[in-house]
C-alpha cells in the first residue's frame, strides 16, 4: 500500500472545489477491503483522527482534513460487477461517476444519479447522498443504493443490504460480521419534505442502510457498494431555451414542474415528465459568454431542460414543451436543441461550466465563495426566489443564480472582492438560510454540510438534534477518529455539557 | 444562389465500434449514428452563405434510408431542402462522387459545400474528385472562406501553416474544423423542419473500383510499466526512455 507523507506529495488533498483548506500528516492510499481495516484499527489504537477522501470535488470541506491521517480512496477504483439481468452494479469507493456512467451505458443501463460534477468518486456521492439535475425525477443517490459494505470506526465489518434491517420506531440494532451489537437511540427531528442533504437521515422505522448514506464519512468507511440501475433511456430531448425576461422563465419552470410532479418515475408517455429544469440567470449567462458566444445578447435568464423519449413519445413530448416554450416567450429562434448525443453533452458541459466557472473564479481571486444550497417546498418557491434575489441585489455585491429549479433548489453565489464584502456576503448567507427554515425547506440540499455549514444546520434543526446526532456518532465511533468536524464540531463529541 | 451541401451519416466517434462477422464491414449492433462532424462545419458555411448571399441550401446525402436522420438535422439547422440519393450497398468514394455529381449538375449549384472527410472511411476525398467530375474549382481543408461576388478568397491548411488561396465560382469547399462554429437547431427550425420534404432517388449507377478485403481492429497498445515508486528508480526509467522508447 502506497503512503505519502511529502508536503509537496499531499498538497492536493488538503484543499477540495470549495477552496476549503486543511492540514494532515500522511495520505494512505489502500488497495483492498483489509487495507482500510489495517489503517482504521491502527488509528483506532492510536486515536489518530482519519479523513476519507473522494476526488476533493466537494463544496464543504468535507474530505479535507484538520489533522491527522487521509485515507484516499482512487485505488479502490474496479467496478466489480455489472449485472445486467438483475439491473445492479458492485462498485469499489473510487470509482469515477462518468467511468461508472460509461460502463452501464454499454449494456444498454443507465445509473440515475447524475451530479454536475461528473469527476466525483462514486463513495463521495454515497457519503453526501449527492443529487443533481436529474434528481427532480429519480430523486438523490440514497434511491439507488442497495446495499453497502461499511467498515466501522473500531474495524469492524458492517454489511447492509436495502429492505433487510429496520429500526424499531427510534431504537436501531446493527449486527457486524464479528456478530457484535451496536444498538443506537436514532434522533427526533423531523426532515424537511425538499430534497435534502442536511445531517444524517431520521425517520422512525427508517432503513438501517439509510444512516450511512448521507452521512458524510463520519460513521463508517464504504468499501463496497452496490447501486441499483433502471434501462437507459431511448432518447433524451435536451435544450436550452433562451428568455428575454427572467420571470417567463420563472413561469415556464412553473407549469413544467407542475405537469411532472406525479407520478415520479413511471414513464408514462402520456404526460409530461422532465428530467431535470436548470436554471441560469442574466449574470451566469454573462458568466459563460465569452465561452459560449452562442448565448443571445438580449437573454436574460435560460432553462436547460431534458425528458426523455422514445420513438413513440418523441414527437407529442417535443410538441408539448414547444407549446409551453411559445406560451412564455422563449425565444425560438435562438434556444438550442440537441439533435445528437454530442450536443446533448455540450448543454451538459453548458451547465457544469457555470459552476467551473465559479470555482476558478475563486480560485484566482483567492476568495471564498458564498453560495447557497438551499431549496423549499413547491408552493413557496417564487416568494423564496424573490426574496433571495433582493438580499443579492442590495446587497450590492457581485452574485449569479443558477440552481436546479425543478426541484426548488437554488445556488445563488456572492462573489464578494474584500474582507468586508465577505462579510456582508455571510449575513446574507445567513439570511437566506433563514428565510429557507422559515418556509420549511433546507439549508443543504445537495451539497452537505461539511466543515463550513454547522452553524445553519443548528439554525435549522436546534441544538438538541445536533446533541442526537453525535451520540449516534459517539456510539459508533467512541474514540472520536472518523471525519471529524463533518456535519457537526468536535466539540459536541468532546465536552460532556453540551 | 443555388448552394449545396453535401453530408454523410457516420458512427459516433464515441461508439466502440465492432467487426462484423463477415470481417469486411463493422457490426452496425447498437452503434449510434451522427450527421458526420466535419459535415456540420459545412452545413453551417452553407447557411451563413445564404444569410450573406441569399438563395436556397439543398442537403444531398448517399446511402440508406437512415441517413434521412442527418438530413433531418442539417434541415433543422435551416437548409430548406434535402435529397437523399439511395443505395443500400457499400460504394466507394468514387461512386458516391460520380452520384453527388450528377445530382449537383441537375441542382445548377454553384458552391458546393463538403467536410473535409468523413470520420467513418476517412478518405478525405471525395469533394475533390466531385470538384474534379464537375469541372469546378475546389478548396480543401478551408479554415476561412470570402465570397466576393464570383470571387472567392480562401484560407487551408497546410503542412504547417495555412495558405491564401483565390479561385472563383462554380466551386466545392471542403471545410475543416475553425473555418465557423456551427449552430445548435433551433425550435423554429425543427418545427420548419418538419414541413419540410427530402426527394428520394436512386442515386446513379456507378461500380466500384476499390473493394474492402477485409477490417481489423489496430493492435491493443500494449500496458504500460511501473519500473518502480521512488528516486530510485529514474535512472532506468532514463534509460528505458532513451533505449526502448527512444523519445530522449
Amino acid at each position: 500500500m502506497i503512503t505519502k507523507t511529502n508536503p509537496d506529495e499531499i498538497q492536493s488533498y488538503l484543499v477540495d472545489a470549495a477552496n476549503f483548506k486543511g492540514n494532515c500528516s500522511a495520505v494512505y492510499f489502500p488497495e483492498t477491503h483489509d487495507d482500510i481495516v489495517e489503517i482504521v484499527k491502527e488509528a483506532n489504537n492510536n486515536k489518530t483522527e482519519i479523513t476519507v477522501a473522494g476526488n476533493r470535488t466537494g463544496l464543504t470541506g468535507s474530505g479535507i482534513p484538520s489533522k491527522g491521517i487521509v485515507i484516499s480512496t482512487e485505488k479502490l477504483n474496479r467496478i466489480l460487477e455489472i449485472n445486467k439481468d438483475k439491473k445492479y452494479a458492485i462498485v469499489q469507493p473510487g470509482v469515477l461517476l462518468s467511468e461508472l456512467q460509461d460502463k452501464v451505458s454499454e449494456h444498454g443501463l443507465l445509473y440515475a444519479p447524475d451530479p454536475t460534477e461528473t469527476n466525483c468518486f462514486i463513495g463521495g456521492t454515497v457519503a453526501t447522498n449527492a443529487s443533481g439535475s436529474k434528481s427532480f425525477k429519480y430523486d438523490a443517490t440514497r434511491n439507488f443504493v442497495e446495499a453497502l459494505k461499511i467498515i466501522l470506526p473500531d474495524g469492524e465489518q458492517l454489511n447492509l443490504v436495502r429492505g433487510e434491517n429496520f429500526a424499531d420506531g427510534n431504537t436501531l440494532i446493527l449486527k457486524t460480521e464479528s456478530a457484535k451489537k451496536i444498538t443506537i437511540e436514532l434522533a427526533d427531528y423531523k426532515m424537511p419534505s425538499t430534497k435534502n442533504a442536511a445531517g444524517y437521515f431520521s425517520k422512525p422505522d427508517m432503513d438501517a442502510i439509510d444512516l450511512f448514506i448521507g452521512s458524510e464519512g463520519t460513521l463508517g468507511i464504504f468499501s463496497e457498494i452496490k447501486i441499483r440501475l433502471i434501462d437507459k433511456p431511448e432518447n433524451i430531448l435536451s435544450a436550452v431555451i433562451f428568455f428575454n425576461d427572467e420571470s417567463s422563465a420563472l413561469n415556464f419552470i412553473d407549469d413544467l414542474r407542475l405537469s411532472s410532479l406525479n407520478p415520479k418515475e413511471i414513464n408514462n408517455s402520456e404526460n409530461i415528465n422532465v428530467l431535470g429544469l436548470e436554471y441560469f440567470d442574466k449574470n451566469s449567462l454573462k458568466f459563460l459568454e465569452s465561452d459560449y458566444p452562442k448565448i443571445p445578447d438580449e437573454a436574460d435568464a435560460a432553462v436547460w431542460i431534458e425528458h426523455e423519449t422514445n420513438k413513440e413519445s418523441e414527437e407529442r413530448i417535443f410538441n408539448s414543451i414547444a407549446e409551453s416554450i411559445n406560451k412564455h416567450n422563449g425565444n425560438n429562434e435562438k434556444s438550442w436543441f440537441a439533435l445528437n448525443l454530442k450536443d446533448r453533452k455540450g448543454f451538459q458541459d453548458f451547465r457544469h461550466a457555470v459552476s467551473w466557472k465559479v470555482s476558478e473564479y475563486i480560485t484566482k481571486q483567492n476568495v471564498q465563495k458564498v453560495g447557497t444550497d438551499s431549496a423549499v417546498p413547491v408552493k413557496h418557491f417564487r416568494i423564496f426566489y424573490d426574496y433571495i434575489k433582493g438580499l443579492a441585489i442590495n446587497s450590492k455585491i457581485a452574485y449569479l443564480v443558477y440552481g436546479h429549479f425543478g426541484d426548488c433548489h437554488v445556488h445563488l453565489n456572492l462573489l464578494p472582492k474584500n474582507n468586508d464584502e465577505y462579510k456582508i456576503a455571510r449575513d446574507v448567507y445567513r439570511l437566506i438560510c433563514q428565510k429557507a427554515i422559515d418556509l420549511n425547506g433546507t439549508i443543504s440540499a445537495e451539497h452537505g454540510i461539511g466543515k463550513l455549514k454547522h452553524e445553519y444546520l443548528e439554525m435549522m434543526y436546534g441544538r438538541s438534534a445536533i446533541k442526537q446526532m453525535a451520540k449516534i456518532k459517539k456510539e459508533l465511533d467512541p474514540n472520536f477518529i472518523l471525519c471529524i468536524g463533518n456535519i457537526f464540531s468536535s466539540k459536541y463529541l468532546i465536552d460532556q455539557k453540551l | 444562389m443555388k448552394i449545396v451541401v453535401c453530408v454523410s451519416h457516420v458512427p459516433d466517434t464515441a461508439t466502440k465500434i465492432v467487426v462484423g462477422s463477415d470481417n469486411k464491414t463493422i457490426d452496425a449492433n447498437g452503434v449510434t449514428y451522427v450527421l458526420n462532424p466535419y459535415d456540420e462545419i459545412a452545413v453551417e458555411e452553407a447557411l451563413k452563405t445564404k444569410e450573406a448571399q441569399g438563395g436556397d441550401v439543398v442537403v444531398v446525402s448517399v446511402g440508406p434510408d437512415n441517413n434521412k436522420e442527418s438530413i433531418r438535422k442539417a434541415l433543422a439547422m435551416g437548409a430548406d431542402s434535402g435529397v437523399l440519393l439511395k443505395d443500400d450497398n457499400y460504394r466507394d468514394s468514387v461512386g458516391v462522387a460520380k452520384a453527388l455529381a450528377e445530382e449537383i449538375k441537375a441542382q445548377d449549384a454553384q458552391i458546393v459545400f463538403f467536410g473535409k472527410q468523413s470520420v467513418d472511411y476517412d478518405n478525405s476525398i471525395v469533394g475533390q474528385l466531385t470538384a474534379e467530375m464537375l469541372g469546378y474549382n475546389c478548396v480543401s481543408v478551408a479554415v476561412d472562406l470570402k465570397l466576393d461576388g464570383e470571387k472567392i478568397t480562401a484560407e487551408r491548411e497546410i503542412e504547417g501553416g495555412r495558405e491564401v488561396i483565390e479561385t472563383s465560382l462554380p466551386a466545392v469547399i471542403t471545410c475543416q474544423k475553425g473555418l465557423n462554429e456551427p449552430r445548435y437547431a433551433a425550435l423554429k427550425g425543427i418545427m420548419a423542419a418538419k414541413r419540410k420534404t427530402i426527394e428520394e432517388k436512386d442515386a446513379a449507377v456507378s461500380e466500384n473500383s476499390v473493394e474492402i478485403l477485409e477490417m481489423k481492429k489496430p493492435a491493443p497498445k500494449e500496458p504500460g510499466k511501473i519500473v518502480g515508486t521512488d528516486s530510485s528508480a529514474v535512472p532506468e526509467l532514463v534509460r528505458l526512455l532513451k533505449e526502448e522508447a527512444k523519445v530522449i
